[in-house]
C-alpha cells in the first residue's frame, strides 16, 4: 500500500522576499484554527503522559520491572489478593487466562497480557516505543530526503539523473515487503547495523526507525526536489547568482529556506505515516523486539486474548487512532496555514 | 508519443531487473538458510550437503545462480519453493491470486463508491455541519491501522455475537467462489470493509479537495452563469474533471495491492492470497517465493505506474520530456 | 523429532518434523507406558453402538506436511496417514498404551535374529500381498526403497551402515549389487547386512523411510505424488495447499491384525489452511472429526474446552520430549558449569509451565530423558525441595553460584523463535537470568531459521542460551543422550548438527559408548547405565529443561476407540463413526 500519494503543481511560500516575515504569517493562521490547536494539544499531551510512564509505572510494578514477565504474581481485586494468572476451570483445567481490567488505577487497570505484565503501564511504554520511532524516523526520513533533493535539484544534470533512478527503485518496491525484507535480514544477522563507527544493535528501537525512514525517503524526496526546481528557477535564485554567491550560500541561504515550507507541511503527516507502519510492523513481528514494546506489540500479543481479554489489542489501537488522528488534523492545518492554496497532499 | 512509451517501457524493465537483484543479495547470504539442507532433508550427512549443493548449483558464482533462478521462473517456470521440495513456486503464485483478486476488486467497488459519494456529498454539503464530520469520519479512517480494524471486525463478528447477529459470518479464511459463491462473498464482506475504510477517507478527501478547487475554474463559472442548475454543473462538469486525478491515483493504489500489498488485511483475516504467501516466504527466507512474489508485486506496481504516466503524458502533453 | 512452531497460530505450518541421528545402541523397548487419556469416556463404551466401519473422517490441521515422498518427508503429520497406507519389514504395534511400544514382524513373517556378528538379517517376506495399484509385493521392493532414501535423497545416516552405503549418492545407489540389500524373489528372502552391528535397526525399520514402494518407483523425489503402498488405505489425493485424500485399498486384506489391522473409516481427508480456532469451532459443531493442532489452540478457547459438555471429546497424555533451554558451551559465560548450574537453579518452572497453558498441559522437568521413557528415573538436583521432582527455585544457590562462577554482569544473548510461546519463554528466561546479575537481552527469529541458525557452529558468537524442543523418534534413551548430547552429534559449520549446546563430556561419552555395546548382550546393564548418563549430563547442566509437554486431541462427539499410541499418537484408521 503506497502510503503517501501527493502530485504536487507548486507548494511552499512564495520568495522570502515577498515581504513580511511568512512564518509569523503561517503562525497565526494556524493560531486561528482551533482544531488544528486542539490536535497539537492531544499530541503533546500524548507525548507528555506516555514520558511519564515511569511516574505510572512505579506504582504498578513488580519486582520493580514492568516489562519484564510475572506469570506468578498476584494483585489485588476488591481488597482481595489474587494470581494475576488464572488456571483454567472444569475437568481438565486446560490453559491460563491472564486477569482482565479490574478497573483500579493501581491494580491492573487494563488486566493482564500473556505473561502477565500490566497492559496499562505497558501501553505507556509502548507508547513512548511508538512516538519515539515515528518522530525519529519522519525526521531522520525527511533530513535524508532534504538534502538528496537538495543535491539533486541544485546540481542537476548527472547528479539528478543518477538520484531520481534510484529513488524511483526504491519506489517501485512494495512498501511492506521491502520494510518486511529489510527488517527479518537485519534481525537474523543479529549484528544490526553498522553505519561507519556507529553501531545499532538489531533489538534496539533505531533498527525499525532507521528501516522505517529509509522506505520512505522517496516519498519525501519527491515533492522536495519539485519545489527545489521550481524555487531554484526564481529571479531572486537568480540575482544571487549574478551577485556571484556561492553554491553554499545559493544552498544553504536561498534554496533550502524556501523549502523547508514543503517539508514542515509534510512532516505531521510522515509521522503520522511511520507510526502507521511501525505498528504494521511489530503486528507482524519484525518491528520493535522485546524488552521493548510498542503498541503494535502489544495488539500482536493481544491476538490470541482477543476473545476473552478484548481490551489487550483494543486499548493500543485505540491509542494509535488518536495519535495518527491529531497528526493528521494537525498536518491539515499546517498546510492550510503554511500555504493556502497548496495541492501538496499526503496520506 | 510513442518513443515516450518505448522509453518509459524500457526504463520499466530496468528497474524491475534492479529490484531482483537487490532482493537476491538481501536474501542470499542469511545464516541458517542454507537451501541445500531443506532440500536435502532433515537430518543429512555433509557429503549428501555438498552433493545436493552441486546439483542446485548452489557452488556456482553468485552471477550464475541469479541467472539460473531467473531462468527457472522465465523460461523453465519449474522454480521449486526452498521450505518445499513439492511446491512449485508460480504454480503456488497463481493458486493465491484468486483470493487476493477477489478481495481487492470488491475493497475497490466499495472504496470508490462510498469516497464519491462521501466527497461529493461534503463539497456539495460545504458550509454546512455535515462537510467537517464527513470529513473527520474520512480522517479517522485514514488514522487507524488496517489490521487492527479488521482484529475489532473479527471481535465482533467471531466473538460473542457470532452466535447471533452475525451467524451468517462463516469463519475466517478464503472460500473459493467455485467451491460456494454464497460463504465466498459472506467470507469477504468483512475483510473488503476493512480493506477499503482506509481508501476511502483518502479518495474521499481528494475528490472534495478537487471538487473544491474546480468550482473556481473559469469554465465551471461559465456553466453555472449558463443557467445550469448546481447539480448538472457538479456532475458533468466537475466532477468529470476530478475523476482524472481520482482514476491515476486508482490505478497506482490498485497495482500495489493486487501485487500483494493487502498482506495485513489478508494475515489479519487468515486469507490465503499473495500477499499471505509474501508473508509467509520472508518468513522462511524463502528465497525463490519471495523473488517470484516480488517479481509478481513490483510487476503490478510499475506497470500501473508506467500506465498512469503514459496517461498523464496523452493528457498532458507537457509531461512529455521528462 | 524436532518441532516447529509458527508465529501465529495459523501463519507457519506445524511442520512436526523428527530428526535424529542413528546412534548405535540398545534395542531398549523397556517400559514407556504413557497414555492416561483424562476423558471419561475413551473407551468404546458410548451407547450401545459397536464399532462398524463406514464413514468420512475429517482431520483439519493449520498447513500440509510439505513434500509428501515418504523417502523425504520426516514429520508426524504425514506419518500418521503413511501407517494407513504403506507397510514396512516390521512395524510398532497398531494400539494403544503400552504394547504400542512393542515391534511386530510386518511384511516380514518374523523378526529375524541377526547372524555373521550381529551384521546379517535374513528376513522372509510374505507372500500374496499387493501393491494399490495391483502390482504384487516382491522383496526386491525394498531394494527400490533403500536406493531412495539415498538418490532422493532422505536422512541418509539412518541406513548409512548398510553394506555399500558409502558409495550411494543423489547421483545413483545400487545398493543390490554392493550387498547391502539383497532379495531374492523366488525365496521371498530379503537380506540386509550392515557394515557393523547395529542395536537399533529394528527401530529405523519402523519408520516410514523403510516402507516398501513398487520396485518401479523412480529413484528421483516424486514431490507431491505418493507411490502406492500396502495399507488398508492408499492416496487418492494430495494437494498442501488444500487437502490430502485416502480411500480404501482394494487390494487389501489382513495378514497380521496387529501389525496391520483393517481401518473403519471408508474415507480419511485431512484440510490444510485453517485457522487452530476454526478447526476447534468446526470439531465442536461436528463437521469434521479431528483438530490436527491441538499444542496451538489459543488460550481463549482452551477455557470453553474445559465446560463438561466436552469432557468426553478431549484427550490429553504426556509426550515423551523436552522442551529446553540450550546453554552454549562453548561460549562464556556458560562454558563455565556453575554458571550452567546457576540459571538452572535459578529458572522458574513454575512460569514456564504457566506458558505452555498450566499443569494440566506441561510438567516442570530437570533431567533430559522425559517421564514413561526407557531408563527414566526422576531426578532433579536444581529444586528446594526434595531432589526427585522439581518444587521452586533456589534463587540462593544460584546467586552464589554466579559470585563463584566469576561470571556476574555478563551479557547473555536468548535466541528463541518469534512466535507467541517462543518470545513468552525468551522473556521469562531473561527475566530469570537477570534475577541472578546477567545482562540478558533476547534475539528471536521465524522458527523456520532458528533452528538451523542455532546448530550451526558458525553463529556460536551470536548466542548463549537457545531454545529448543526434541519429541522421540522411537523409545531408545540414546535419541536423546546421545543424538542430543554426545560427542558425536557436533557438526561444525553445518546446519545440521543438533547437540546445540555442542557439549562433549570424554567421560560421559565413554559410558555412551559402552551402553551402546552392551546394548545388545547385557540389556539390564545398559538401561541401568542410560540412567547413570542421564543424571550426569543433568549434573554437567548443559541445558535448562523447562518441561513434558502434553498432547491435546480433540475429537468430534461420533468418533469412538480412541486409543494412545505412544509412537504415533492418533491412530486415525482405528477410530470409528457413530451417526
Amino acid at each position: 500500500m503506497a502510503a503517501v500519494a501527493e502530485q504536487v503543481t507548486s507548494t511552499g511560500l512564495r520568495s522570502a522576499s515577498a515581504g513580511r516575515n511568512p512564518w509569523a504569517l503561517a503562525w497565526r493562521r494556524l493560531r486561528r484554527n482551533r482544531l488544528a490547536l486542539a490536535a497539537l494539544g492531544l499530541f503533546l499531551l500524548l507525548i507528555v503522559v506516555c514520558a511519564a510512564a515511569p511516574l505510572y509505572a512505579h506504582d504498578v510494578a513488580h519486582d520493580g520491572n514492568v516489562l519484564g514477565p510475572n506469570l506468578n504474581g498476584t494483585t489485588i481485586v476488591h481488597g482481595k489478593v489474587v494470581p494475576v494468572m488464572q488456571e483454567g476451570g472444569g475437568l481438565l483445567k486446560l490453559g491460563e487466562t491472564p486477569i482482565g481490567p479490574t478497573w483500579n488505577l493501581h491494580h491492573y487497570f487494563l488486566g493482564a497480557d500473556n505473561i502477565g505484565r500490566d497492559v496499562a503501564a505497558l501501553l505507556l511504554y509502548g507508547g513512548r516505543a511508538s512516538l519515539q520511532i515515528g518522530i525519529c524516523s519522519a525526521l531522520l526520513c525527511c533530513i535524508v530526503a532534504t538534502i538528496v533533493a537538495l543535491i539533486a535539484g541544485f546540481f542537476g544534470g548527472l547528479a539528478d539523473a543518477i538520484l531520481s533512478r534510484l529513488m524511483d527503485v526504491i519506489w517501485a518496491f512494495p512498501v511492506y515487503l521491502l520494510a518486511i525484507s529489510l527488517a527479518t535480514e537485519l534481525l537474523t544477522h543479529s549484528n544490526g547495523i553498522q553505519i561507519g563507527f556507529l553501531h545499532v544493535s538489531a533489538t534496539s528501537l533505531w533498527t525499525p526507525t532507521v528501516i522505517i525512514a529509509f522506505i520512505y525517503v522517496p516519498y519525501v524526496y519527491r515533492p522536495v526536489r519539485g519545489q527545489v526546481l521550481s524555487v531554484a528557477g526564481k529571479e531572486f535564485v537568480e540575482a544571487a547568482i549574478a551577485q556571484g554567491a556561492s553554491n553554499y550560500r545559493l544552498i544553504f541561504s536561498e534554496i533550502l529556506p524556501n523549502v523547508v515550507s514543503t517539508v514542515i507541511v509534510l512532516l505531521p503527516l510522515m509521522i503520522a505515516t511511520t507510526i502507521l507502519t511501525e505498528s504494521a510492523l511489530s503486528y507482524l513481528s519484525v518491528g520493535v523486539q522485546p524488552p521493548n514494546v510498542s503498541w503494535g506489540t502489544i495488539i500482536s500479543d493481544g491476538q490470541d486474548l482477543l476473545y476473552t481479554r478484548p481490551w489487550v489489542s483494543l486499548a493500543p489501537g485505540i491509542m494509535i487512532v488518536l495519535t495518527v488522528l491529531a497528526l493528521n488534523v494537525l498536518g491539515d492545518g499546517v498546510r492550510d496555514a503554511l500555504d493556502p492554496r497548496a495541492k501538496l497532499r499526503v496520506r | 508519443m510513442l518513443t515516450f512509451i518505448i522509453r518509459r517501457t524500457l526504463w520499466t524493465v530496468v528497474v524491475m531487473f534492479v529490484i531482483t537483484v537487490v532482493v537476491f543479495f538481501i536474501f542470499f547470504k542469511t545464516p541458517g538458510v542454507d537451501p541445500a539442507r531443506a532440500l536435502a532433508g532433515r537430518n543429512p550427512s555433509p557429503q549428501t550437503l555438498a552433493e545436493v549443493r552441486a546439483q542446485l548449483g548452489l557452488n556456482r558464482p553468485l552471477v550464475v545462480q541469479y541467472g539460473l533462478m531467473m531462468k527457472r521462473i522465465f523460461i523453465t517456470r519449474n522454480l521449486v519453493s526452498y521450505s518445499d521440495q513439492g511446491q512449485l513456486v508460480i504454480p503456488e503464485i497463481f493458486a493465491a491470486a484468486p483470493a487476493t483478486l477477489s478481495l481487492v476488486f470488491g475493497a475497490a467497488i466499495i472504496w470508490i463508491v462510498m469516497a464519491i459519494v462521501m466527497g461529493v456529498a461534503a463539497a456539495r454539503l460545504r458550509g454546512r455541519i455535515y462537510d467537517p464530520i464527513l470529513m473527520i469520519l474520512a480522517l479517522i479512517g485514514l488514522s487507524a491501522p488496517v489490521f487492527w480494524i479488521g482484529q475489532v471486525a473479527n471481535l465482533i463478528t467471531q466473538g460473542g455475537l457470532h452466535n447471533s447477529v452475525f451467524s451468517w459470518v462463516p469463519p475466517l479464511g478464503y472460500t473459493s467462489f467455485t467451491v460456494s459463491p454464497l460463504h465466498w462473498f459472506t467470507g469477504l464482506v468483512f475483510p473488503w470493509i476493512t480493506l477499503s475504510i482506509l481508501y476511502i477517507g483518502f479518495y474521499a478527501r481528494v475528490l472534495r479537495a478537487n471538487l473544491l478547487e474546480i468550482q473556481t475554474e473559469d469554465y465551471v463559472r461559465t456553466a453555472r452563469a449558463k443557467g445550469l442548475s448546481e447539480q448538472r454543473v457538479l456532475l458533468r462538469h466537475t466532477l468529470r474533471t476530478s475523476m482524472i486525478t481520482f482514476v491515476s491515483l486508482f490505478g497506482l493504489d490498485f497495482g500495489a495491492l493486487v501485487g500483494g500489498g493487502a498482506i495485513l488485511t489478508e494475515v489479519v483475516f487468515g486469507i490465503h492470497g499473495v500477499g499471505f504467501l509474501t508473508w509467509q516466504a520472508l518468513q522462511n527466507l524463502d528465497l525463490p517465493t519471495i523473488m517470484a512474489v516480488v517479481i509478481y508485486g513490483a510487476f503490478f506496481i510499475v506497470l500501473m505506474n508506467a500506465l498512469v504516466d503514459i496517461a498523464y503524458a496523452w493528457l498532458d502533453p507537457r509531461v512529455r520530456p521528462a | 523429532m524436532r518441532q516447529i512452531r509458527p508465529k501465529i497460530a495459523y501463519l507457519a505450518g506445524r511442520r512436526t518434523t523428527m530428526a535424529s541421528l542413528a546412534g548405535l545402541a540398545v534395542l531398549a523397548l523397556a517400559a514407556a507406558g504413557c497414555g492416561n487419556s483424562a476423558g471419561p469416556a475413551s473407551k468404546s463404551s458410548t451407547g450401545a453402538v459397536s464399532a462398524h466401519p463406514g464413514g468420512v473422517f475429517t482431520i483439519l490441521a493449520n498447513s500440509s506436511f510439505g513434500v509428501a515422498d515418504p523417502a523425504q518427508n520426516y514429520t508426524l503429520e504425514e506419518w500418521q496417514l503413511l501407517i494407513d497406507t504403506h507397510d514396512g519389514l516390521v512395524g510398532f504395534a497398531k494400539v494403544g498404551g503400552l504394547p504400542g511400544t512393542k515391534i511386530v514382524p510386518d511384511l516380514a513373517t518374523s523378526i529375524p535374529l541377526p547372524t555373521n556378528g550381529g551384521k546379517t538379517y535374513v528376513f522372509h517376506i510374505r507372500r500374496g500381498i499387493k501393491f494399490s495399484n495391483g502390482q504384487t509385493l516382491t522383496p526386491s521392493a525394498f531394494v527400490t526403497t533403500f536406493d531412495r532414501q539415498f538418490t532422493v535423497p532422505g536422512p541418509t545416516s539412518f541406513y548409512s551402515d548398510f553394506v555399500g552405503a558409502s558409495k550411494c549418492s543423489v547421483k545413483g545407489c545400487n545398493l543390490a549389487k554392493s550387498g547391502g540389500v539383497i532379495a531374492n524373489d523366488s525365496a521371498y528372502t530379503l537380506t540386509i547386512n550392515l557394515t557393523a552391528p547395529d542395536p537399533e535397526l529394528m527401530d529405523q525399520l519402523t519408520l516410514p523411510f523403510a516402507y516398501a514402494v513398487p520396485p518401479n518407483t523412480s529413484p528421483k523425489l516424486t514431490g507431491n505424488n505418493v507411490p502406492p503402498g500396502t495399507g488398508p488405505y492408499m492416496w487418492k489425493s494430495y494437494n498442501p495447499n488444500t487437502e490430502a485424500v485416502l480411500v480404501r485399498n482394494p487390494y487389501f486384506h489382513v495378514w497380521s491384525k496387529v501389525a496391520q489391522p483393517n481401518g473403519y473409516p471408508n474415507e480419511i481427508i485431512e484440510k490444510y489452511g485453517l485457522q487452530v480456532s476454526d478447526e476447534v469451532t468446526e470439531v465442536e459443531n461436528g463437521e469434521a472429526q479431528e483438530v490436527f493442532d491441538g499444542d496451538q489452540i489459543p488460550s481463549d478457547q482452551l477455557s470453553t474446552l474445559n465446560s463438561p459438555q466436552y469432557a468426553s471429546q478431549v484427550h490429553v497424555n504426556t509426550l515423551t520430549a523436552d522442551w529446553y533451554m540450550a546453554l552454549n558451551t562453548q561460549r562464556p559465560p556458560f562454558n563455565n558449569l556453575e554458571a550452567r548450574q546457576a540459571i538452572n537453579y535459578a529458572a522458574n518452572r513454575t512460569a514456564y509451565v504457566k506458558i505452555a497453558g498450566g499443569p494440566s498441559l506441561a510438567v516442570p522437568a530437570c533431567q533430559i530423558l522425559p517421564p514413561n521413557f526407557p531408563s527414566y528415573k526422576p531426578y532433579c538436583p536444581y529444586t528446594t525441595g526434595p531432589q526427585t521432582t522439581w518444587s521452586g527455585p533456589n534463587l540462593a544457590k544460584a546467586r552464589a553460584l554466579v559470585k563463584a562462577s566469576g561470571t556476574y554482569g555478563d551479557k547473555v544473548v536468548v535466541d528463541s523463535t518469534n512466535d507467541q510461546v517462543g518470545t513468552e519463554l525468551a522473556e521469562q528466561m531473561v527475566s530469570d537470568l537477570n534475577s541472578i546479575g546477567y545482562k540478558a537481552s533476547t534475539q528471536l527469529l521465524s522458527g523456520s531459521v532458528q533452528y538451523p541458525f542455532v546448530q550451526n557452529s558458525a553463529n556460536w558468537s551470536k548466542w548463549n542460551v537457545a531454545w529448543s524442543a526434541w519429541y522421540q523418534d522411537y523409545p531408545a534413551p540414546s535419541d536423546f543422550l546421545n543424538v542430543l548430547l554426545g560427542c558425536g552429534s557436533i557438526h561444525k559449520n553445518s546446519d545440521a548438527s543438533p547437540n546445540i549446546a555442542a557439549f562433549c563430556d570424554p567421560a560421559i561419552q565413554k559410558l555412551i559408548n559402552q551402553a551402546e555395546a552392551d546394548g545388545s548382550s547385557n540389556p539390564a546393564k545398559a538401561a541401568a547405565l542410560w540412567t547413570q548418563i542421564d543424571h550426569m549430563d543433568t549434573q554437567q547442566a548443559p541445558w535448562v529443561d523447562l518441561y513434558n509437554p502434553k498432547q491435546i486431541d480433540f475429537l468430534a462427539k461420533n468418533v469412538h476407540g480412541y486409543e494412545w499410541n505412544p509412537q504415533w499418537y492418533i491412530l486415525i484408521d482405528q477410530l470409528w463413526l457413530s451417526k
